[in-house]
């Protein structure tokens, strides 16, 4: 999800800042100017960045929705087939404890509960990492010396439409920029 | 150039450090040999730990029998012991939940030592039901179809003890993927510092590749939001759950409906009395005094207060009730807690959690560190001391006076009880070792967001904040 819908680049074009306030600038004015923004990396998120960059609403919380019921729906059928079930493929063991009902409703509350915030929380980070594509041994595609320290890049990608380098830099420049590199991603 | 401060509201971080010096100080400590007071703690944690392992050895071998139960009270030191844990375990999913979702800034500098002490606290209390079942391998069957001729035999869903089994499993798995996900862009800060080429692999594998891309910090947010939403009612039905174990039953002392809130406002109570604790430790030892400040400390005092005095509502409504039912034997059970054979306990439960954290009341007390670290202490002990007066007074005296009991636990119990605090304690020394012990990331924002507001605050002109220092333009 992180890769263009253009040709890759061989190079990025990088611009460093030292505060938020600057990167935000530069990316409403770079995104202004109709200049392809790659991405931006920030040690933290930093407020109204991204909608300076245009990126839409996470949809991750539509995932969450699901899952909360599918938690919701197993631990219905979990309890009801243990505690009640009799069905040709599936038969259980009706438990009479005292006389109550099979199925109380009431009672199966809590593990209803229960499961399903189990399925939505454990689902949830696993869709982040899925569409976020992290996984253990996944190498970094840009290296940014101090994006997980103090440092703010904003990079370009000049193989998409409407790459200006020299208007680039010139924006770059005017918001305070620290320093403009090309960088190569990594293999 | 000087910082900008606010003269309004208290900063959350001192000093007004860069985003760089956040970093250092959260690491260096981290990333240099431990202290020798780190290893003398360590080897003291570690040993108490195999003490207490030496015991549950023991009780595995010999049987529960070896424990100081008998007819009458069939449950002591064990549950008790759980209920304890599994209240101290509450503070660091309010912390980053609820405090989150209400915006209340100040928990970014304690949420993630609070979070890690969450998971350490629900292991140790899930030792005492597994060590309870005498033959704890058959834990494994236990929520497993039993196999028999006729079909599978499955456990009883309508029974509170169950319900206590999924809701400690979740929480504690919710806790660990709340407080991981927390750590991911912190673990890249922690990779991208590393030296040492082991080290940069361990923390490469654990921080998957996170590269604090925008894209991602959507995503990002969007899904600790989300945790923060679901952690919320789960916490409180953790508790909740907890107090239906004593709730559902007919024991007079049990039988209660105000059990639910009650057990809650306890766990957040002990909870935040166990956080105060270590912090109040873990910033000295660390020298983050200017992250974890006085006025974390100061908060946590106030919500220690409000939850005792909750506690002690509910201490009250528990007599009112006893004899407002009219039932007798409600009536003598709630007489025998204060004032029979076990009176001491009551005592020394009400006078700890409600009459001490009063104290607080005073500015001066709430922000000294020996009244605050004594206190937190005190409240540890009437925390324990109440489940042992719930659990224990409702017990000894039995429907049938033949049958009243007393209730001498034995060593073994003793030492398994102590045995959970080496085991709490050296988890998080290791904990400290091993991951960064503040969010870096979030106090990162925090402390930036604190000083544009300043600076801005200043712009504005504000009358107040007419002796501000200048602070510096931004070049926008």
């Amino acid at each position: 999800m992180t890769q263009p819908t253009t040709q890759p680049a061989s190079k990025y074009l990088v611009a460093i800042f030292t505060e938020d306030d600057q990167i935000l600038s530069a990316t409403k004015a770079v995104r202004g100017a109709g200049l392809p923004i790659y991405d931006c990396f920030t040690p933290y998120p930093v407020h109204g960045l991204e909608a300076a960059q245009g990126l839409p609403r996470s949809w991750i919380t539509f995932a969450t929705f699901g899952l909360a019921w599918t938690g919701f729906l197993v631990s219905l059928f979990l309890q009801g087939y243990t505690q009640a079930a009799v069905t040709p493929f599936l038969s259980g063991w009706p438990l009479n404890v005292g006389g109550k009902p099979f199925f109380p409703l009431t009672a199966f509350i809590p593990v209803l509960f229960e499961l399903t915030v189990l399925f939505a929380g454990v689902g949830t980070a696993i869709t982040l990492l899925f569409a976020c594509r992290l996984f253990p041994g996944k190498k970094v595609h840009l290296t940014l010396p101090g994006v997980t320290d103090d440092r703010f890049a904003l990079v370009l990608d000049p193989a998409a439409q409407g790459f200006d380098e020299t208007r680039a830099r010139g924006l770059f420049a005017s918001h305070g920029a620290a320093e403009v590199t090309w960088v190569s991603p990594n293999a | 150039m000087s910082a900008p401060t606010s003269h309004l509201r208290e900063p959350l971080v001192l000093g007004n450090p860069t985003l760089h010096d956040i970093t250092e100080q959260v690491l260096v400590p981290m990333e240099n040999k431990p202290t020798k007071m780190w290893y003398a703690a360590f080897l003291v944690s570690l040993s108490v730990l195999a003490i207490g392992f030496s015991a549950i050895g023991w009780q595995i071998y010999e049987g529960i029998g070896t424990w100081g139960l008998n007819k009458t009270i069939g449950w002591g030191f064990d549950i008790t012991n759980f209920v304890f844990w599994v209240g101290i375990g509450h503070a660091g999913t309010l912390i980053s939940a609820i405090l989150f979702l209400f915006r209340q800034k100040w928990r970014t500098s304690i949420n993630r030592s609070a979070e890690a002490m969450t998971l350490f606290a629900v292991i140790c209390a899930a030792l005492f039901p597994l060590i309870h079942m005498g033959r704890p391998w058959f834990g494994a069957l236990w929520f497993a179809p039993v196999p028999n001729l006729r079909g599978p035999l499955w456990t009883n869903f309508r029974s509170p003890l169950i319900w206590d089994f999924f809701a400690i499993s979740t929480y504690f798995t919710i806790s660990a993927v709340f407080w991981f996900i927390g750590l991911i862009p912190d673990l890249a800060t922690v990779r991208d510092r590393a030296k040492h080429p082991i080290r940069k692999l361990i923390y490469g594998a654990l921080s998957l590749g996170w590269s604090g891309s925008n894209k991602h910090w959507v995503h990002y947010e969007t899904v600790y939001m989300l945790l923060a939403g679901l952690s919320t009612p789960l916490v409180l039905s953790v508790h909740t759950i907890v107090s239906t174990d004593f709730a559902t039953s007919v024991i007079p002392g049990w039988h209660t409906t105000i059990f639910p809130p009650y057990f809650v406002a306890g766990a957040i109570f002990s909870g935040f009395a166990m956080v105060l604790t270590l912090l109040i430790i873990t910033r000295k030892v660390l020298n983050i005094e200017h992250l974890i400040t006085m006025k974390h400390l100061e908060n946590m005092a106030l919500i220690i207060t409000t939850t005792g005095m909750m506690v002690g509502l509910a201490y009250s409504t528990e007599f009112l009730m006893a004899w407002y039912s009219g039932s007798n034997y409600e009536g003598f059970t709630f007489i025998n807690r204060a004032f029979g054979p076990m009176a001491w306990s009551y005592w020394i439960m009400f006078s700890c959690n409600v009459i001490s954290p009063q104290v607080f009341w005073f500015k001066k007390m709430r922000t000294s560190i020996p009244v605050l670290f004594f206190m937190s202490l005190v409240v540890n002990v009437g925390m324990w001391f109440e489940r042992f007066v719930i659990i224990v007074t409702s017990l000894h005296r039995d429907y049938l006076p033949s049958s009243w009991a007393e209730y001498h636990p034995t060593w073994v119990e003793a030492t398994t009880f102590l045995g959970t605090f080496g085991l709490f304690f050296t988890l998080f020394l290791l904990f400290t070792r091993v991951l960064p012990v503040i969010a870096i990331a979030e106090v990162k924002a925090v402390a930036k967001f604190a000083q544009k507001k300043a600076a801005h605050g200043h712009h504005a002109g504000a009358p107040t904040l007419a002796h501000a220092p200048a602070a510096p333009e931004k070049g926008v």
